[in-house]
Order: C-alpha cells, then structure tokens, then sequence
C-alpha cells in the first residue's frame, strides 16, 4: 500500500478506535487511567512515526513490513511508557498493543477497504469519516482529560513563614510549602494519596504522622526537634523522599515505618537522618531503605524488625552505636552496597555481644542477604546471633 | 424506484467492461440500468485466447488484481480460504503471491454470474459513439446519459518487415514450436515464450532492441494509489508523454524460475540474444498490442467528431478518466482500459481498470442523487 500522509493519519486514527474504546472500558472497570494513558501514548507515537518518518521514508509499504514496524512502535511505547511513569503493568500493557495492532492490520487489509470502496486507490484517505474520527479522538481525550482533571486534588500552598500546627490532613489533598514555610507542632496524614510537599516541621510529638492511609508522599520535608518519631508512620504506605530529619538526644527516631504488613511497599529515598536513638526503622512492614545518610545516633542507625521485609541499600551510615545496620526477629533483608563507619560499642550493654559495635548484624531467626558493603572503622564486622542467617556466610 | 432503461452504458465487454458493470452494480445500479455492448459475451474471451496462446501459467498481477468492486476479499484470501491454507496469505504479504490463470478465469466467471452481467450484455460492435442532447448515442442508439469506453486493445502489433513474413507468427496467435525459435521482444509475453519454446526443445534466439527490465509489475507499484498517482498528475504534457513512454519499455518479473531455465539453456547453446531475426525457421512476435487511440477505429472516430485533446499517442483525461470536453454534470463519458493511461499509467491493468471504474461510479452517483 502507498498512504498518502493524510491516508496514513486518517487509517491510523481509525485503527485507534476501537482500542480506545477498549481503554475507556478497563479504565472504567479496572479503576485505573493506564489503559487510556496507554492508549493515547500509542496513538501519539504513531501519529509521530507517520509524520516525521514513514511518510518521508516508505513510498509502498508492503505487507511484510508491518510486523518490523509494529516492534519498531512497541519499543518507542515502551520507552515513553518509562519517561512518563505511567504505571501500566507488563504484561496486561504488552497484550493491549498486541491487541490493538491486530485490529490495525484487520481494518487496514479488510475493514477499511469494505467500508470505503477506494481506500487502497486513496492512499488509506477515508473522506469525511476520516475527519469524523479526528473529530471523535479528540473528544474521548478531552473528555478523559477534563473528568482527570477535575478529579486532580485540590493543592494547599503553605505561605513562607511559621504557621501553628497541628495541621490534620484528611481528605486527598497536596500541600505544598514555599521556601522558609514551617508547621508548628507537626502534620498528621489520615487520607490517601496525600502529597506534602517542601514543609518544614518544628517541635510536636510527630514531626509528621501518617496514620492509615496509602500512597502518602513525603517529597523534600524537613523535620526538626520532634519529641518522638521526626515521621511516624502507622498502618500505611509512604514514599519519602529527600527529607531532612534532625532528632534530639533521647528516645527519639528519625523515621519509624510501623504495622504495615501487607500493605505494600514503602519507600524511604534520598533522606539525611541526624541524631535520635535511631535512625530508620522499618517493623512489621515492607521497605526499601535507599541512598540514605544516617549518622550520629546513639543506637542502631537502621533497623528491619520484627518480620519485616526490604531492601538496604547504597546508604551511609556514620557513627551508630551497637549495630550499624540490624536485620531483627525473623525479617528477610538484602543489605547491599551501603557504606557503615565508625559503628562503636554500646557502653550501657557492656558485655551484650550483639550490641558490640558492629557494621551489620542479623539476630534472632533473621536472614540477611549481604553484597557489596563497605565496613570501615567498625568495632565489629559482621555479626550473626540467635538462630539469624546470613548470605554469603561470613 | 429502478428506471427501465438504460442510463449506463459500458462499450466494450471484456475485463475492463466487466469490472466497471461489478463497480456500478456494487454502486447500487440494477442490470436493466446498464447496457454492455460487445461481441463475446464472456467477458475472458479475449484474455484467455492471449493466455492460451503464450501458455501463460500464473497470472503477472496479484491479489487484488480480481474484478470484484471491493478490494478485499483478494484473490490470495478466496484462494486460504478455499485450500484451507495460509500459504496464499503469506505469500500476499510478501508481494509474492501470483493467482494462477485458472484461478482467474475461474474468478471471472464467478463474477459474471454473480453480477447479472449477462443481463445486461448486448451482442453489438459499437462503431461510433456521439454526444447528443442528454447523453450520447452508441451507433444511434441511445441516449446514454454515461458511457465508458473500454475497447480492449486496438490489435496484436508486428514489427515492421515481419506482419507479412510467412515464418511470423504473434505471440497471442496459436501456435507451436520450430526447432530454431527467434523471439522478438522481450517482454512478460517474451519471457514466457522463451521458456515454453525451450520446454519444447527448440533452440531459441531472443531478438531484442533493449534489455529488459526486472520488475514486478508492468508499472511501478506507486502508481497504482493516489501518492503516486498525485505526482504523475502534476507533471506537464512533456513530461507525462515522456514517463508513458518509459512505462512501456519491456519487463518481466525476477526469479529463479525465469532465470534458471535460461542459463542453463544458455550453458547448452540453446538459448542466445541476437540484434536480428536473421534465418530463424519461426519467428515469434511478442511485441504486444497496437498502442494509440488512432490504433483504435472507435476512438479515432470519437477524437476526430469531436476534436478532443489529445496528448503524442493518447487521449487526454481528467483524473477520473473522464473526457473532459465531453463530461459535465449530466453526462459522462470515461475512458477504461489501455486507452486511460494519461489518467493512469497502469489503466491496463485491473487494478487500473478498478481506478477508472470507481471514477466512473462517483459520476453516476452524482448524477443520480441530485
């Protein structure tokens, strides 16, 4: 077939059609937006390749070229897939643009020619339908796009300045601080899909505590002077990224991910945790504790417990005291690539052996997976005590 | 309500004839509104003598080259669906797929009968045709408010010197094989010659003026949709004479199974090119048809009553394959066939053919709906 550039536009527009269809269906039954997030990636990566590159490139386009050019666009998808984070999963996504590139070679070798008695002799052109289908493309994303929008959740900005606290979130909302804004008395988080983002806290029991809810973000807060946890998280999932926790002597921890078991994943990224008993603690949840600095506390720097689950990872860790990093009480944790100095004894515990000073230890029924990790100017190594497991053996 | 008489008529009944009556009875016109004038109520009359006589085994054009007014199904998806095989498929998607002359005629039969060609065909050479108040009259009879011309090809075309040779026999004309074959020419007809001359035993000389050229269609495959149709249009009379001219230089596919039986003949000493007949004991001729509207007697009658344009050896159409000077809102005369290259330089062809017909069609349609 020879396409005309519009030919290629108005075909590929038709092809689309029923996909789209397809997607409003799953978005709708699902609930989720990829299907129509996909959809559109899809048809925007066509739209692309038959402007800027078929129809420059391929004066006939055989049959045979179909399925090297369907691969072509199932890789250009997926790497807008990637840049865009949309969170469609593999193998459902991979299914819909097979799905939709076997409408595409049905209606192109036999749906468009029976409707359109001239469709090859145009070049794919389709007249006034092909105008029809720009017509309603455009009015499925709009659509989708204005209900999405008027979905989004209002955004709070908090003014530069101190403004007394507590502030209770409990509906899904974004809170977004200028520079220099601070909350006295500490933020508590009880509705999902809560962003708070670039807030300072100062003083309260919590800097910031979120309490059942999911897929809370905490991107860019700083946390100072709270009397308890700098971020106490109950029964939720978190994503934290690029905090600041500074934590005062005493009982104290810098983040404690508690209690949610089951809920999924939760992620603490980028943070610098000062000070405090202890660092980050993860129990009875699942973590991924990444690119931390945690230093100067007077306890275990991070800890997995109590049948947690997680991943330890290219953190740094300075200056704990008895254990740099603990993997406790039946957790399964992979503990790579971090870097633990200066980890000394516990002079309250003298003689405890697991409060020894060392880099990592795995206790009571725990199993730590090891790789890569840098120990420098530990009092101990690598300790393993209680029935704990660690691989490979040291 | 279906008129009684005729608005429609269709001036030729071969191929082209046949695929512009599947076109307009697809377009929603009844038998009794359309009249076919020919001399042989099959519409394969024509084809299959030329194919029988070259022994022509497979067809040169491909799936879509079927006389149905949809494109799809094709011939390769009728040919999957009938053998319960994919091969067909495969082969289409490739553009390697080639129905066989049976598969065709058989094709062309089917469409016939399912059209009601029969119907509508009138057993008439028509030898003139004149536009007249509310249409045009075919030899007096009429009016027709739409006409298509497809004569077919104005005859077979002798090299000079040879069409009164006793030893000269033309390609689509019966015959056998000598022990010393010249061909002339070196087109698909000559290819095919070649080789059943060798597959005969004779010793063959292939006469030829130019190489032939290596494709797999008589005309490129651009021009067979609009993109390249687009550009064709846009050229200048020069020009658009000087491409034509180009489109008929001779060719034939590639493929082992031309190529094999010719170098091994040629390994033998069976199988030469010379630049003369010199004293071959049969000569083939497979030079092709007559070209030009003057070839035809129909058109050169057509081009002098009315003093249309025309262009070197061609008469000059619109897109549609209309005649521009003779077609406007409550008329029409088209042009289908080799006749309508300066609309379509592959109009010979069905898919050519189709181009003309579907023009012809969104003519009638207008015409009727207004």
């Amino acid at each position: 077939m020879a396409y005309t550039l519009s030919g290629r536009l108005q075909s590929r527009l038709a092809a689309a059609q029923l996909p789209l269809v397809a997607a409003c269906v799953l978005c709708v039954v699902l609930p989720a937006w990829w299907p129509l997030e996909l959809a559109g990636l899809m048809l925007g990566v066509g739209l692309v390749l038959d402007v800027v590159v078929y129809d420059r490139l391929l004066d006939y386009q055989p049959g045979s070229a179909a399925v090297p050019l369907g691969l072509l666009e199932l890789a250009l998808v997926m790497a807008a897939v990637r840049a865009f984070s949309i969170g469609a999963p593999l193998l459902p996504a991979l299914g819909f643009f097979a799905g939709s590139w076997l409408v595409a070679q049905a209606l192109g070798h036999a749906g468009l020619p029976l409707l359109r008695l001239s469709y090859a002799d145009d070049g794919g052109e389709l007249g006034r339908i092909g105008a029809g289908l720009a017509v309603v493309t455009l009015t499925v994303f709009g659509t989708a796009g204005g209900y999405a929008w008027s979905q989004l959740p209002p955004t709070v900005h908090l003014s530069a300045g101190i403004h007394q606290g507590p502030i209770v979130i409990t509906k899904r909302e974004h809170l977004v601080g200028e520079r220099g804004a601070v909350v006295r008395g500490g933020i508590v988080v009880r509705a999902d899909h809560v962003v708070v983002r670039d807030v300072a806290t100062l003083g309260g029991d919590y800097g910031i505590e979120v309490d059942r809810a999911r897929h809370v973000v905490l991107d860019g807060v700083q946390v100072v002077g709270a009397k308890i946890d700098g971020i106490h998280v109950r029964q939720s999932t978190v994503s934290i990224d690029d905090c600041r926790v500074d934590s005062p002597a005493g009982w104290t921890q810098g983040i404690d991910i508690s209690f949610s078991a089951g809920m999924g994943m939760s992620m603490v990224h980028g943070c610098t945790v000062v000070g405090g008993m202890q660092g980050i603690v993860v129990d009875s949840a699942e973590a991924d504790i990444h690119e931390n600095r945690v230093s100067t506390t007077s306890f275990q720097a991070i800890s997995m417990t109590e049948m947690s689950m997680g991943m330890i990872a290219e953190n740094e860790v300075a200056g704990a005291v008895g254990a740099g990093i603990a993997c406790v009480d039946q957790s399964m944790c992979m503990i790579e690539d971090n870097r633990v100095s200066g980890t000394r004894p516990d002079p309250t515990s003298p003689g405890l052996e697991r409060q020894g000073g060392y880099g990592i230890i795995s206790d009571y029924k725990a199993e730590a997976e090891l790789a890569d990790n840098e120990l420098v100017g530990n009092a101990g190594r690598v300790g393993v005590f209680a029935g704990a497991v660690v691989t490979p053996a040291e | 309500m279906t008129p009684t008489t005729p608005s429609c008529a269709i001036v030729g009944s071969g191929l082209g004839g046949l695929v512009a009556y599947t076109t307009l009875r697809h377009g929603g016109l009844a038998p009794v509104e359309i009249a076919v004038f020919g001399t042989d109520a099959d519409p394969a009359a024509a084809f299959r003598a030329n194919a029988g006589a070259i022994r022509q085994r497979h067809m040169r054009s491909e799936s879509d080259g079927h006389c149905f007014a949809r494109t799809f199904p094709g011939l390769a998806v009728r040919s999957a669906l009938r053998d319960r095989s994919l091969r067909p498929l495969v082969d289409s998607v490739r553009d390697r797929y080639r129905p066989t002359v049976d598969e065709f005629l058989a094709h062309v039969a089917e469409a016939r009968a399912a059209s009601g060609w029969d119907a509508s065909f009138r057993p008439r050479r028509v030898e003139q045709v004149r536009a007249v108040g509310g249409g045009f009259e075919l030899d007096g009879d009429g009016p027709f408010a739409h006409v298509l011309l497809a004569p077919g090809h104005a005859g077979l075309a002798f090299p000079p010197g040879l069409d009164e040779d006793p030893r000269a026999v033309h390609a689509y004309e019966p015959h056998g094989y000598a022990d010393e074959v010249a061909v002339v020419g070196a087109g698909m007809a000559a290819a095919t010659e070649w080789l059943n001359a060798l597959a005969a035993g004779a010793r063959v000389a292939s006469v030829r003026r130019r190489e032939p050229e290596r494709r797999p269609l008589n005309v490129e495959r651009r021009y067979f949709t609009k993109r390249g149709l687009d550009g064709f249009r846009r050229t200048g009379r020069e020009e658009r004479i000087a491409l034509l001219r180009g489109f008929v230089a001779p060719s034939y596919p590639a493929g082992p199974e031309w190529d094999e039986p010719i170098a091994r003949a040629t390994e033998q000493g069976r199988f030469r090119v010379e630049p003369e007949v010199n004293g071959a004991a049969q000569v083939i001729c497979a030079t092709g048809f007559r070209r030009g509207y003057a070839a035809d007697p129909l058109l050169r009658d057509l081009v002098g009553g009315h003093g249309l344009d025309t262009a070197g050896s061609w008469i000059v159409l619109d897109a549609d394959s209309t005649v521009p000077a003779l077609t406007d809102d409550a008329r029409t005369l088209a042009l289908a066939g080799a006749c309508a290259q300066w609309a379509h330089p592959g109009s010979d062809t069905v898919v050519g053919m189709k181009h003309a017909a579907r023009g012809f069609l969104r003519r009638v349609m207008r015409w009727r709906t207004r």
